[in-house]
């Protein structure tokens, strides 16, 4: 690896670096051809050409990616110069972390609340949800029990027996999330539609943002049985 | 505008190396025959009494007469530490010299070396064979490397490229050059797997191949692997069993003789390759005092030995599909590379899990160079039909409190690749924040593989008020890149690097200045010297042999024929044709093979001085 500090922006402007002509955030100079730094207020919806709606058609969105692809991929500018070589890594590293983000729905909400300002990484609580803390705790202890189980050599089937059921519930639970954000997605999608205020659009995000907890906890939980189960058998 | 030499594709294999160019003419890539008539350059480097280095087939006959002068595998010692490759150690003759430095040097008889150094033998050999091959320059290359390889690894690669004077375009991922190669093949489009076993790295990796309007497109979807996982491990199973058998029966420790050693791992290797067709194969190879060691090994028995170790394969195997999101059964194609996928047991597992016929109509040995010649030549016209979207194989993070790593670019991410952080300083006058740099999948940085620390420095100041963004770019060879900007002051700001492992630009700039005396010596010239020394090691021990007293034994006419070819092999020597010279010992070789088995038979095989069957 390489490492350099420095404060030298690449000129994001609306006119291109090369001939001055006016690029209006085009990815390529309309004129001379030249490809462009981002405009600074491209997002990655922007960059797809999309309005930032949640809904997104998985097809279209990869071949607008392989479109980009083919032009601003670094194999294009092998025999060009320092400035376009380094340019074309920047837009094509920005084009493959828009994508991966934008073609993976959870990804995809993350990134749109997180431009909101509704969630910061490294923050999110990990609290049980209220209405599940009993069932939590149940499943917690069963665990444990496992855990002990396991390291005195004792017999596991009955163990097994009690947190199938629990990891089946949970797996259910994770569905019925799964359910709950994609039905605030359709009504995001329609809020923006009908052009909602902006309060209006700040209470969806803050309840995406609440199911996005309860579903982050509720996975650590599901996937914590998983690695205990796969344990024992 | 600077005139540039030809470009290659260049397969950097753990055993052997190849060098592939697109033949525009046919319309498909091409392997370059070496001066010995084969397209494997055996990645083995020999350092002579007098200094000299030679690499390849000529290294590689030196492993059984000159071991301790004598490197193969080197590629398992690439972008790692002496602590890393301890396990390494009790397998493989390394003369590791001790330094407190992170990178490994190398003991090779008065010489010591870095691993990219040796490595860097190899390509320069591969060089001159294209050199030959075209009669003009090669400056130019895009190299393989292991999907699996970390960024110590890939950079350590790159530098190899460098000190043998060649600009390394791109370092591609051999699984995915050998999905480019096969692709362009087949015309295949569809979801392929490919299962990459070879000498010492296991790869998988699941791509899509999609037709679009402006070309084919080869999207890695994952990729998994071990990058010390190889037949060097089946081979190392073998050598284990035997000489286990020879200390138990014969009462022979071998660790005295590495010479002895390198023999029988010879024809260890030879019996694998055999069981691969035949049912059973023979081993038969005299030792030490008048000892050998005769083992019949059968097809079921070596299956038994190895399959703990094609068993390893698997489970890389199973993450990347799950990663993928794909169950085998959406697996249009498997595709099998390396020399290890032509065992039987190989095969059958591939296409159980898969519940198809793996694919394997290109050569194994061939095809991931054959793909890099492909992508040298796209990067060579500027006219893109074909565009590659590989993945980082590894996650990249950042040491967090307590030791923790905050994942910032997840692995299998479509590369280039980036992430940005903003960091500030915790306490007043601060001034600078220490990062640490991982990449590994696991959640303490003690477990991943640290890349560097460095420093950003900041003006001082109330705590919170600097702003520094960070930006992470893996670029398209999978090597990380890291820029600072600070984002309140105009200062500029320099970054102590301490890259963990690994060369600086100045010591890869000495090594370059070091190797191109090794550039120096001509071609032609080098093979010259080269067959006239085996040429001189034949003669030394044919006629040892026939001073011996088996020679009673052969019929007047084999030794006529004998005394003939030595007396061609003699005149020949005298002269300046190399290939009229390897020819003539390849006559010699024929012509002494009953002598040979006379004296291996005979009570006086010591008068050979374990010499190879095919030396005498």
């Amino acid at each position: 690896m390489s490492v350099t500090q420095t404060r030298a922006e690449t000129a994001a402007g609306t006119s291109c670096w090369s001939c001055k002509a006016a690029t209006n955030g085009a990815h390529f100079c309309p004129a001379c051809g030249k490809i462009q730094p981002l405009p600074r207020d491209t997002n990655y919806f922007t960059l797809f050409g999309l309005p930032e709606k949640l809904g997104i058609d998985a097809g279209a969105l990869e071949q607008q990616f392989h479109k980009l692809s083919w032009k601003l991929h670094p194999d294009n500018f092998v025999r060009a110069d320092e400035f376009e070589r380094n340019l074309s890594l920047e837009r094509s590293s920005e084009l493959n972390d828009a994508y991966r983000t934008l073609s993976d729905p959870l990804a995809r909400v993350e990134y749109l609340l997180e431009r909101g300002g509704m969630r910061k990484e490294g923050t999110t609580k990990q609290q049980a949800p209220p209405e599940l803390l009993e069932e939590v705790f149940e499943l917690n202890e069963s665990l444990d029990e496992l855990r002990e189980a396991r390291e005195s050599g004792e017999d596991l089937n009955e163990l097994r027996g009690r947190l199938e059921p629990a990891q089946k519930d949970f797996q259910g639970k994770l569905a019925d999330v799964d359910g709950e954000l994609n039905a605030v997605f359709e009504k995001w999608d329609a809020a923006l539609d009908s052009g909602a205020s902006k309060d209006a659009r700040a209470a969806l995000m803050a309840q995406m943002n609440e199911i996005l907890n309860r579903r982050s906890y509720i996975r650590n939980l599901v996937a914590n049985v998983e690695q205990e189960l796969a344990k024992t058998s | 505008m600077e005139i540039k030499g030809r470009i290659v594709g260049i397969d950097l294999g753990t055993t052997y190396s190849l060098v592939a160019y697109m033949d525009h003419g046919a319309g498909h890539p091409r392997c370059i025959v070496g001066p010995y008539g084969s397209t494997l350059c055996p990645s083995v480097v020999s350092v002579d009494e007098d200094g000299t280095v030679i690499a390849g087939e000529a290294a590689q006959r030196r492993l059984l007469t000159q071991p301790e002068r004598t490197i193969y595998s080197v590629k398992r010692l690439m972008g790692r530490s002496v602590e890393d490759v301890q396990d390494e150690l009790k397998h493989f003759p390394f003369h590791i010299e001790p330094s407190n430095g992170n990178v490994i040097r190398v003991r090779l008889g008065e010489k010591v070396f870095t691993p990219p150094e040796i490595s860097a033998f190899i390509l320069r050999e591969l060089k001159s064979w294209a050199e030959n091959f075209f009669k003009d320059t090669v400056d130019r290359a895009v190299i393989t490397v292991p999907a699996y390889f970390n960024d110590a690894q890939r950079q350590a690669t790159k530098d190899a490229g460098r000190i043998a004077g060649l600009e390394v375009l791109r370092l591609v991922n051999e699984p995915t050059a050998a999905a480019l190669a096969y692709g362009l093949h087949k015309q295949q489009r569809g979801r392929v797997a490919v299962y990459d076993f070879g000498g010492g790295t296991f790869d998988i990796s699941t791509l899509k191949l999609i037709s679009t309007d402006e070309g084919d497109i080869y999207q890695v979807l994952s990729t998994n692997g071990d990058t010390h996982l190889g037949g060097d491990d089946i081979d190392n199973v073998l050598l284990g069993v035997a000489r286990q058998e020879i200390r138990r029966d014969l009462g022979l420790d071998l660790s005295a003789h590495p010479g002895c050693v390198q023999d029988l791992r010879k024809a260890l290797i030879l019996a694998k390759h055999q069981l691969s067709s035949a049912e059973k194969a023979e081993v038969h190879v005299p030792l030490e005092d008048g000892k050998f060691y005769v083992r019949d090994f059968t097809r079921r028995e070596f299956e038994l030995l190895i399959e703990p170790i094609v068993a390893r394969t698997m489970g890389p195997v199973k993450q990347a599909l799950a990663d993928a999101k794909l169950v085998p059964s959406q697996i249009d194609e498997a595709v099998l590379v390396g020399g290890s996928t032509r065992i039987p047991l190989v095969r059958r597992t591939v296409g159980e899990y898969f519940g198809r016929a793996p694919h394997c109509e290109l050569n194994p040995d061939e095809v991931v160079a054959l793909g890099a010649a492909v992508q040298a030549d796209i990067l060579d016209s500027g006219v893109t039909t074909m565009l590659l979207l590989d993945v980082t194989p590894l996650s990249l993070g950042i040491e967090t409190m307590g030791g923790v790593v905050a994942k910032i670019i997840p692995r299998n991410s479509t590369i280039p690749a980036s992430a940005q952080e903003m960091f500030t300083t915790g306490v007043e006058n601060q001034t600078a924040i220490d990062l640490h740099v991982l990449q590994g999948e696991r959640e303490l940085a003690k477990d991943c593989r640290s890349l560097a620390r460095f420093q950003l420095k900041v003006p001082p100041g109330p705590a919170g008020l600097a702003r520094i963004e960070v930006k992470f770019l893996i670029d398209a060879n999978g090597i990380l890149q890291v820029t600072a900007r600070d984002l309140r002051t105009g200062e500029l700001h320099t970054i102590e690097v301490q890259p963990s492992y690994g060369l600086n630009d100045a010591e890869v700039e000495r090594m370059l200045e070091e190797s191109i005396e090794f550039a120096e010596q001509d071609f032609s010239e080098r093979q010259l010297i080269e067959s006239r020394n085996e040429a001189e090691t034949i003669l030394k021990a044919t006629e040892k042999a026939l001073n011996n007293e088996t020679v009673a034994e052969l019929p007047k006419a084999e030794r006529a024929a004998i005394d003939q070819s030595v007396e061609r092999l003699r005149d020949s020597a005298r002269g300046s044709d190399y290939k009229l010279i390897r020819t003539n010992i390849d006559e010699l070789n024929q012509a002494t093979m009953h002598l040979a088995e006379l004296v291996m038979n005979g009570a006086l095989h010591n008068a050979l001085e374990g010499k190879r069957l095919d030396d005498v």
